[in-house]
């Protein structure tokens, strides 16, 4: 190792530029209000109060509900996503690249509109083992993304060599392939854990009532703000648990990654007599899980005919969404650069502890940090700012702002400082690098910092609601208002609308990711903020 | 006509002393070499000329401007006019090849002529309109260089330009590079952990070593006249052996050895003396010579090292370097004997036997 290289590695050598950590450290603060509100919140209503509606049954069976199905959820989730991505990976399938397409696509649908579909195709459906069937075909992407990556970079010899050790297929599969992606797996179903928290649209369209549909019912319908805070606790802690459990196992797992892994491919593995059954099963998850939702969705619009859908309020509505999704992104961005920068260039323990503190918000489901700018607002601020639109682009900001941190942290990591050295050696001013070489590597990571965020905000629905001013509908708000009508036909559009803008894009952006190599390293989840990001660093 | 002075540099990182008093002359159009271990600080000194790191005090001087005094007085890289080539080139991934030669030129009807030319004298004509990443590393070296060249740089700073290139490759890197450098005519600095390197490639090495200049001279004196034992080890391999010296003639166990520049007391001192691998000469066991029996033959091709255990008790093994030939097995029982004088230094009495490496 050179010294030059050992500098690189060490910059936190250097003073930190006081102008871009005052900015991070803001930015960090501003991020975390929604835990500091909620703290506040549950002071104000007192612990006798709070002790009192955390005891009681309804909290007890809100609680089963959603630990539950998050179980169940997650391991399904895990085991699909799993298969999926060694099935497309490591073996004969037929048409792999398709499959690849194909069971990626679904990550972009929002998780109520794959209920909507369901529902829509299927009235009879509700209750636990829908919810565990609708969640498990939204979420297993999550799993099988940060996989197909993970077992693209690992050594695929490994199995060959299990196989000349005298292993059989399965335990070769159990004990070497299972082994090279368990981190990806895990952190996977992590993400399938938070998504799972988070859900409301799904939960409520299938009848199957949980931590969240409660929480919105109680605030929304019940204006009980103490039953929804002492509800909206409960849910913070679970999702700090998931965290907190994802980084104790990232701490053991650093041995996985051993050597950069061989390129070369290797002969797939042999389906044989299983292939017909392996095909039916991958074109089954497909048709599920992409087939019903949109399929719903066109039979519906057809179905429905041009008579009643009013063309212009769809357009008004896009327009809103997009308008809001391009504030978000590029609010979240821009905030993400100096913690990013910072991260990147002065890697010591104090920035990574500020850009961890960031990831906390991963924990709290956007229906809390709505909640929580809602009673902030009517309790100090006389209700100023309360479903304004500036206030609902922050609310979104905060809640993708992890997602944009990986993404603006890529970005950032393609510009090494040595290439502005070499520009201003070569008698450029520090300006002039800054545009010449700074900005034209690091503007296409930075686009898809925006684009996530962008998406994510378009698909965005428990928020928005609680947030969005009354006069301004969007995409969502659209849906949801003519969903709760049973007026399926009429909320078909919107559906379909947001599924164009996300899951086309989506997928480019989710195969964009996977391509950046310090992200697929780590498997990093892609397109959903992850806690795989965590340790992005 | 421009020499660069450095006059005490001294740099810590924390608590951490990279350069401690740094003096170091480089005369204009000389081609010299910083040669160190790893972490001795060379780049750091680099980038103290590049204007890259300030130091925490002494002075660089550029001719007769002071460049950085470790004060107020600091002249910014973009204004000194120093080429610099850092490791993998650390080309412009964005920019073509010939927008990366370009990058510090004004534009003007002529930056496109300048570019060809630049091209052409780095031997990469009709290369202009790829990317780096279209090109070998060598060639990447090399368009690193004529970017440098470019801005006609007062002096040209290579930072361990050729650690990331494959072995096969390097020596023919390393002479384009040079032969580059010397029809330009700049002055350069080359930092460098490769003995073989800074040799054969310099007019002056400097060895760095715990953040001083340990001996500044030319690559045949600094082979030849190491400093001491360490240097001596650290520019190639040397057997050192305990001796003592009397009237600039060392009595060893490989015989009477005649001493050159002996600094030492003319009659009677301890003293360690460097034979290098290839004034031993192996022969025929001959009576009243010296004898051992060999170890290991190693066979590079050009030439092969053989290491040899002395007849006596108490010696280390004996590194020589002989022209291929026939090889020998181990056991074979060879004469030894030495050509040429050698290089002794005088050794304090309270000074600990050298442990070997």
């Amino acid at each position: 190792m050179t010294d030059a290289a050992d500098h690189q590695r060490r910059p936190g050598r250097r003073r930190l530029p006081p102008l871009l950590t005052a900015g991070a450290v803001l930015v960090s603060v501003v991020v975390l209000l929604p835990i500091v509100f909620l703290v506040v919140q549950a002071v104000q209503v007192g612990w006798a109060q709070l002790h009192q509606l955390l005891f009681r049954n309804l909290t007890a069976v809100l609680v089963w509900n959603t630990v539950s199905l998050l179980l169940v959820v997650t391991a399904l989730g895990a085991v699909v996503g799993t298969l999926a991505a060694w099935f497309v990976e490591r073996t004969d399938l037929p048409c792999r690249r398709l499959f690849t397409v194909l069971l990626v696509i679904p990550l972009g649908i929002p998780d109520f509109v794959v209920s909507f579909g369901w529902r829509a195709i299927f009235p009879g459906i509700g209750g636990f083992w829908a919810a565990v069937l609708v969640m498990t075909l939204a979420v297993y992407p999550l799993v099988f993304l940060p996989v197909a990556a993970s077992l693209r970079a690992a050594d695929p010899a490994q199995e060959e060599v299990a196989r000349s050790l005298g292993l059989g297929r399965l335990r070769t599969f159990w004990t070497v392939t299972v082994g090279q992606a368990r981190l990806a797996i895990f952190g996977g179903a992590i993400l399938v854990g938070l998504v799972v928290l988070a859900e409301f649209g799904a939960f409520e369209i299938l009848g199957y009532r949980t931590l969240t549909t409660e929480i919105y019912s109680q605030f929304q319908v019940g204006f009980n703000e103490p039953a929804a805070c002492a509800l909206s606790v409960i849910l913070v802690l679970l999702g700090a648990l998931l965290l907190g459990s994802e980084a104790s196992v990232r701490g053991h797992g650093r041995a996985s990654r051993v050597g950069a892994g061989a390129a070369r491919r290797i002969r797939p593995v042999q389906l044989g007599r299983a292939r017909p059954a392996v095909l039916a099963g991958a074109v089954l998850l497909v048709a599920f899980a992409l087939g019903v939702p949109v399929g719903a969705i066109i039979y519906l619009m057809v179905q429905g005919g041009n008579s009643t859908l009013p063309p212009a309020s769809l357009l008004i509505a896009t327009g809103n969404t997009f308008a809001y999704a391009a504030a978000a992104g590029l609010v979240a961005t821009v905030a993400a650069l100096p913690i990013a920068l910072l991260s990147v260039r002065f890697s010591r323990r104090r920035v990574m502890a500020l850009e961890r503190s960031n990831m906390l918000v991963l924990a709290v489901p956007g229906l809390v940090v709505a909640l929580s700018f809602t009673y902030v607002t009517e309790q100090f601020l006389q209700g100023r700012f309360y479903q304004t639109s500036p206030l609902l682009v922050l609310t979104y900001a905060i809640m993708f702002f992890p997602l944009a941190v990986v993404a603006v942290r890529a970005a950032v990591a393609r510009s090494p400082v040595g290439l502005e050295e070499v520009g201003s050696a070569l008698g450029v001013r520090r300006r002039s690098v800054l545009w010449r070489v700074t900005l034209p590597l690091i503007g296409p990571g930075l686009a898809a910092a925006f684009a996530l965020v962008f998406l994510e905000t378009a698909t965005e629905l428990t928020a928005t609601l609680v947030l969005h001013p009354t006069n301004v509908q969007t995409l969502a708000t659209q849906f949801w208002a003519y969903e709760s009508n049973v007026s399926y036909s009429q909320a078909a559009p919107y559906a379909g609308v947001m599924v164009l803008i996300a899951a086309v894009p989506g997928y480019v952006l989710g195969r964009w990711f996977d391509r950046q190599p310090e992200l697929a390293a780590v498997a990093g989840p892609v397109v959903v903020p992850g806690p795989g990001t965590l340790v992005a660093a | 006509m421009k020499d660069l002075r450095i006059n005490g540099v001294t740099k810590s990182f924390g608590p951490q002393r990279v350069l401690c008093g740094v003096d170091l002359v480089v005369p204009h159009g000389s081609f010299t070499a910083i040669l160190g271990a790893s972490g001795s600080g060379k780049t750091t000194l680099l980038r103290i000329v590049a204007g890259f790191e300030r130091p925490d005090a002494g002075a660089v001087r550029l001719g007769e401007e002071v460049v950085d005094d470790g004060g107020h007085r600091f002249v910014p890289s973009e204004h000194r006019r120093i080429g610099y080539v850092p490791q993998e080139g650390a080309l412009f991934p964005h920019l073509s090849v010939g927008r990366n030669v370009a990058f510090g030129l004004a534009r003007g009807p002529k930056r496109r002529e300048r570019v060809d030319e630049l091209l052409e004298f780095v031997g990469l004509s009709g290369y202009r309109q790829r990317y780096p990443h279209q090109l070998s590393g060598g060639q990447q070296q090399r368009v690193a260089l004529a970017r440098a060249l470019a801005i006609e740089p007062e002096i040209v700073l290579l930072d361990e330009p050729f650690a990331s290139l494959d072995a096969a490759l390097r020596a023919s890197v390393r002479a384009d590079v040079l032969g580059v450098l010397r029809r330009a005519g700049t002055t350069s600095i080359l930092v460098t952990h490769d003995q073989d390197e800074a040799l054969s490639m310099a007019d002056q090495v400097g060895v760095l070593r715990r953040g001083l200049i340990a001996q500044l001279d030319t690559p045949s004196a600094l082979y030849g006249r190491p400093g001491d034992a360490e240097l001596a080890r650290f520019l190639g391999e040397s057997n050192v052996l305990e001796c003592e010296v009397h009237d600039a003639v060392a009595a060893t166990a490989l015989g009477r050895l005649a001493v050159e520049a002996w600094t030492g007391p003319a009659n009677g001192g301890r003293a360690r003396v460097m034979v290098r691998p290839e004034q031993i000469v192996l022969g025929e066991v001959a009576a009243g010579a010296m004898e051992g029996t060999v170890a290991s033959y190693e066979y590079f091709g050009h030439d092969a090292v053989v290491r040899v255990r002395p007849g006596s008790e108490g010696l280390p093994d004996l590194v020589v370097r002989v022209t291929g030939g026939t090889p020998l097995e181990p056991g074979h029982r060879v004469g030894l004997s030495v050509v040429g004088t050698v290089v002794a230094w005088p050794v304090e009495p309270a000074e600990p036997a050298i442990s070997s490496e």
